[in-house]
């Protein structure tokens, strides 16, 4: 067992060097420096201007030695400008480049400078993994349960009306991509002027707001509440919602066809009984993969709620990281995904030898 | 504001211009921005005229706070900054030698005056006494002429203050000329141009002028060292979300007291329909700006809408280093087959005024009227064929959404009516602004400048900065060099004229309208008034 964890930690340190090997990589081509250039110098720079500017700001030279200054083990570029001010890796303009490591990398616990929040990558990206992680923790409790009571309901009796209702709203949720459902939930109820906020209104409901929930999540930054936060923890859920009722209805089936709980119903016990007792233990182990399996969707499916709804957590700063080319922030980036995804089925492999004892890790 | 500019001392040009408006040949603004451009004071200005300077709401009441919705963009260098954004939030702390008002008029703020010589070669400007940093160090003589020298300093990249003060460079460094900007004593700077230059108050109040302070690095982040003159410091600048500006602590301003305490800026990104449910859900209390159909939704909320009639524009350009549109016969036919007004109806709502193809608009002191063109859609498809174009694709680029986006499609949907094959493309702003000036066809808004010749030196002249055409017509270039000398706007406007159908001729534009800016603030607040380059005037700002 200690062993397994052991290689799966490894296994998740050499992912997150070559990921993140290739993600330096694709975000250091010319066009893309030269993109970072003008954002960071000016729209306005001519090309040769540009040219200067990555030359000037240590992005110019081998792919390998820059990668190397991010892991920390060559030393960090230093550019002198024709004033004999210095500029570089490991000192903020106007302090003492003399005073300053020679080295500042990961491994020296830096993380590097956020480009486009000008602040250093871990004290952005802590607070937005944070407000990420409020925003997974509501859609978890949202969506567990409930998946899994529509999962049960529909599997306990296959083809019943309850089962063919219920599968039709999992499968109508799940083929439903989550900038079709946030549109419409924010048509639907968080408009002044459509939807069902004007007709609550007319009756004085939902007074002094206007609408019944609210179509931006910026505020929920700051403070929670169900006004604010409704509607894009619906937005996620409602996908994953259909998924795993799905996956539960499957496995729940297939147990009440197994041979045990025909026995338990002929010997007489009550059919709530076989339920809860004998069928959903055994149903619940391919649901548990599948939900631990909603970790790493969940970060995905965070950009594109998070940028619908101006919620500024994770999903939102790897599009603005992307789409200004923040090179240390994507990295950061990188290496959060890669701990997520591997460390959740991690959990799940575990997991999964407390709920079957018939599977042991080598 | 203090009157130094009044009898003798006025400019020679300003008497003049006083003539002229009696006779009608000046508007009231173009007669204001002509004449404080020459160092007379709005007041003194207003007087020439037989009218008395609007009041200042007296003694606006202090306190309070406002949110405002903007984009939060990471503050900069100022002499780098690119969008009107950046600067509002350092405005908060930094101020300018002079300040452009949305009246037309420009105001000294931290000069308490200037003078141009006759022909416009000789600046004098008079420091404004008793300001000092927040630190509490004095503003002196020192700090402009160390201003001057940021500014022509042409070896730092993204310099947008480089290019603007020709006559005040040494061509071989770079850099500011010895003896260009001279300290006469602790109260007065001199400028010493090699040649006339009528734009030296326009371009001191643009907004990447700032001032700062000596202990400015270059290339710093102004919000990490926040010293400044101004009122306010930032208490927060968080890229992307928000930042706040409050009352430096400590600090006696110039301007006597700020009314209000605190501002904050919340960004919630550049969606149009987000701004109507900030609105309703009372999450802000002013915007930026409103745009479009949104205009009347948030008139319909009974938010207090603020108005302008500027000379913001886009200009639907072709560039000529693409084999398309070397041609200037084809330029100009497809120029000539695009209607204004159809432009204007659908792409910005009937908005704004149509615009004639050369980038000047009767808000410009220099605007001549020239002969109407013909529009003339059914004489593309034939200068296409000479050209032996007639079946090339063709492909207009915008941003991808809003006005612009409206706006081009207008303009491609007549293009595709008179016959030619073109496509529209639509890009998102992170990735449309970085070819901006290489595009083959694409469309660019471009802010209000106080004088037409401002923006044409910079978009077509061969050496200007933006030029985005591709246009290189020595022509226009000598034409342009000899408008910048001359302070007359008479004989100015005769070159503007020439000017204008070099423009119009070379078919490289097409300039459908100039935009009315709105935005929007809820009720109780006061001097929240639109500015034609989008600049927030925060000590304006009052709750009522």
């Amino acid at each position: 067992m200690g062993l397994f964890v052991l290689r799966r930690l490894g296994v998740m340190l050499l992912t997150a060097i070559a990921l993140t090997f290739v993600v330096f990589f694709l975000t250091n081509l010319q066009p893309n420096l030269e993109k970072l250039a003008r954002t960071e110098g000016s729209v306005r720079m001519t090309e040769e201007a540009v040219q200067d500017w990555i030359a000037q700001n240590g992005h110019s030279g081998s792919v390998l030695l820059r990668y190397g200054q991010w892991l920390g083990v060559v030393p960090g570029w230093t550019y002198t400008d024709e004033k004999g001010q210095m500029r570089g890796r490991c000192f903020e303009i106007g302090e003492d480049p003399a005073a300053a490591p020679r080295y500042c990398g990961l491994l020296q616990g830096d993380w590097g400078f956020s480009t486009f929040f000008k602040t250093p990558v871990m004290d952005s990206l802590g607070d937005k993994l944070a407000a990420t992680g409020w925003l997974m923790l509501a859609v978890m409790l949202v969506m567990v349960p409930s998946s899994l009571i529509l999962g049960v309901l529909s599997g306990m009796r296959e083809g019943s009306a309850t089962d063919r209702t219920l599968s039709t709203f999992s499968i109508a949720s799940t083929a439903t991509p989550e900038y079709v459902s946030g549109v419409v939930l924010v048509a639907l109820f968080a408009t002044a002027a459509t939807g069902i906020s004007p007709i609550l209104a007319e009756y004085g409901l939902i007074e002094p707001k206007k609408t019944l929930f609210l179509a931006s999540a910026t505020s929920a930054m700051d403070d929670i509440t169900f006004w604010n936060f409704a509607l894009p923890v619906m937005t996620i859920a409602l996908y994953g919602i259909g998924y795993i009722a799905r996956m539960t209805r499957a496995s729940m089936t297939e147990v009440m066809t197994q041979q045990y709980i025909r026995t338990a119903r002929l010997k007489g016990v009550p059919f709530r009984t076989v339920v809860m007792r004998h069928a959903l233990r055994n149903a619940l182990i391919a649901p548990f993969t599948v939900i631990m399996l909603q970790f790493p969707w969940l970060l995905n499916g965070v950009v594109i709620v998070e940028s619908l709804f101006n919620y500024k957590g994770f999903g939102w700063t790897l599009v603005q990281a992307a789409s200004n080319n923040d090179i240390p922030l994507l990295l950061a980036c990188s290496v959060v995904a890669v701990v997520v995804v591997l460390l959740t089925q991690l959990i799940s492999d575990i997991g999964y030898v407390f709920l079957n004892p018939r599977i042991r890790l080598a | 504001m203090k009157d130094l500019n009044i009898g003798s001392e006025l400019h020679p040009a300003a008497q003049m211009y006083a003539s002229e408006y009696a006779d009608g040949k000046l508007s009231r603004r173009e007669f204001l921005t002509r004449t404080t451009a020459l160092g007379v004071s709005a007041v003194a200005a207003y007087g020439l005229i037989g009218l008395s300077a609007p009041a200042q709401a007296q003694e606006a009441k202090v306190g309070g706070s406002i949110r405002v919705a903007m984009e939060v963009k990471g503050t900069k260098d100022p002499r780098l900054a690119d969008w009107p954004q950046i600067a509002n939030i350092y405005r908060g702390w930094l101020e300018y030698l002079i300040q452009y008002n949305n009246d037309g008029t420009f105001e000294g703020r931290l000069l308490e005056s200037w003078e141009a010589n006759e022909d416009a070669t000789q600046y004098t400007l008079k420091v404004r006494q008793g300001v000092t940093w927040n630190n509490g160090e004095p503003f002196t003589a020192d700090d402009v002429v160390r201003n001057f020298a940021r500014w022509t300093d042409g070896n730092v990249e993204g310099n947008a203050m480089a290019s603007r003060f020709p006559g005040l460079v040494d061509e071989a460094t770079k850099t500011l000329r010895e003896g260009a900007v001279v300290k006469v004593d602790d109260s007065t700077v001199q400028l010493n141009l090699t040649a006339s230059d009528i734009a030296v108050v326009a371009n001191l109040s643009d907004y990447p002028a700032a001032v700062v302070h000596a202990s400015f690095q270059d290339g710093q982040d102004p919000a990490s060292n926040p010293i400044g003159t101004g009122p306010y410091i930032p208490q927060e600048v968080s890229v992307g979300q928000r930042a706040i500006l409050v009352r430096a602590p400590n600090h006696t301003w110039w301007g006597g007291t700020a009314p209000l305490d605190e501002i904050t800026y919340v960004d919630f990104g550049t969606d149009p329909a987000a701004m109507v449910a900030l609105f309703s859900s009372d999450e802000v209390d002013a915007n930026y700006e409103s745009v479009g159909e949104f205009i009347d939704i948030l008139d319909g909320m009974g938010l207090v809408k603020e108005e302008l009639t500027t000379a913001s524009t886009i200009v639907v350009r072709m560039n000529s280093s693409s084999d398309l549109y070397k041609d200037k016969a084809v330029r100009s036919a497809i120029q000539l087959a695009v209607d204004p007004n159809v432009v204007l109806e659908l792409g910005y709502n009937n908005l704004g005024k149509t615009g004639e193809n050369h980038h000047m608009f009767p808000i410009h002191p220099e605007y001549p009227e020239l002969p109407a063109q013909t529009i003339n859609p059914p004489g593309l498809m034939p200068a296409l064929e000479a050209a032996g174009l007639k079946d090339a694709e063709f492909e207009v680029i915008s941003l991808d959404d809003g006005w612009e986006a409206a706006t081009t499609a207008a303009v491609q949907a007549q293009l595709k009516d008179a016959g030619m094959n073109i496509k529209h493309t639509v890009m998102p702003g992170s990735t449309f602004w970085n070819d901006w000036q290489k595009y083959p066809f694409s469309s660019t808004t471009w802010n209000h400048r106080p004088l037409a010749v401002q923006n044409m030196s910079l978009a077509y002249t061969s050496t200007g900065s933006w030029n985005e055409t591709a246009m290189a017509n020595p022509e226009f270039d000598a034409l342009m060099a000899q408008a910048l000398s001359i302070a007359d706007a008479d004989k100015r406007r005769e070159l503007a004229a020439k000017m204008g159908t070099i423009l119009q001729e070379e078919g490289y534009i097409i300039n459908p309208f100039s935009r009315s800016l709105f935005s929007h603030h809820k009720e109780g607040y006061a001097g929240l008034a639109h500015h034609p380059a989008f600049e927030h005037h925060h000590y304006k700002w009052s709750t009522v």
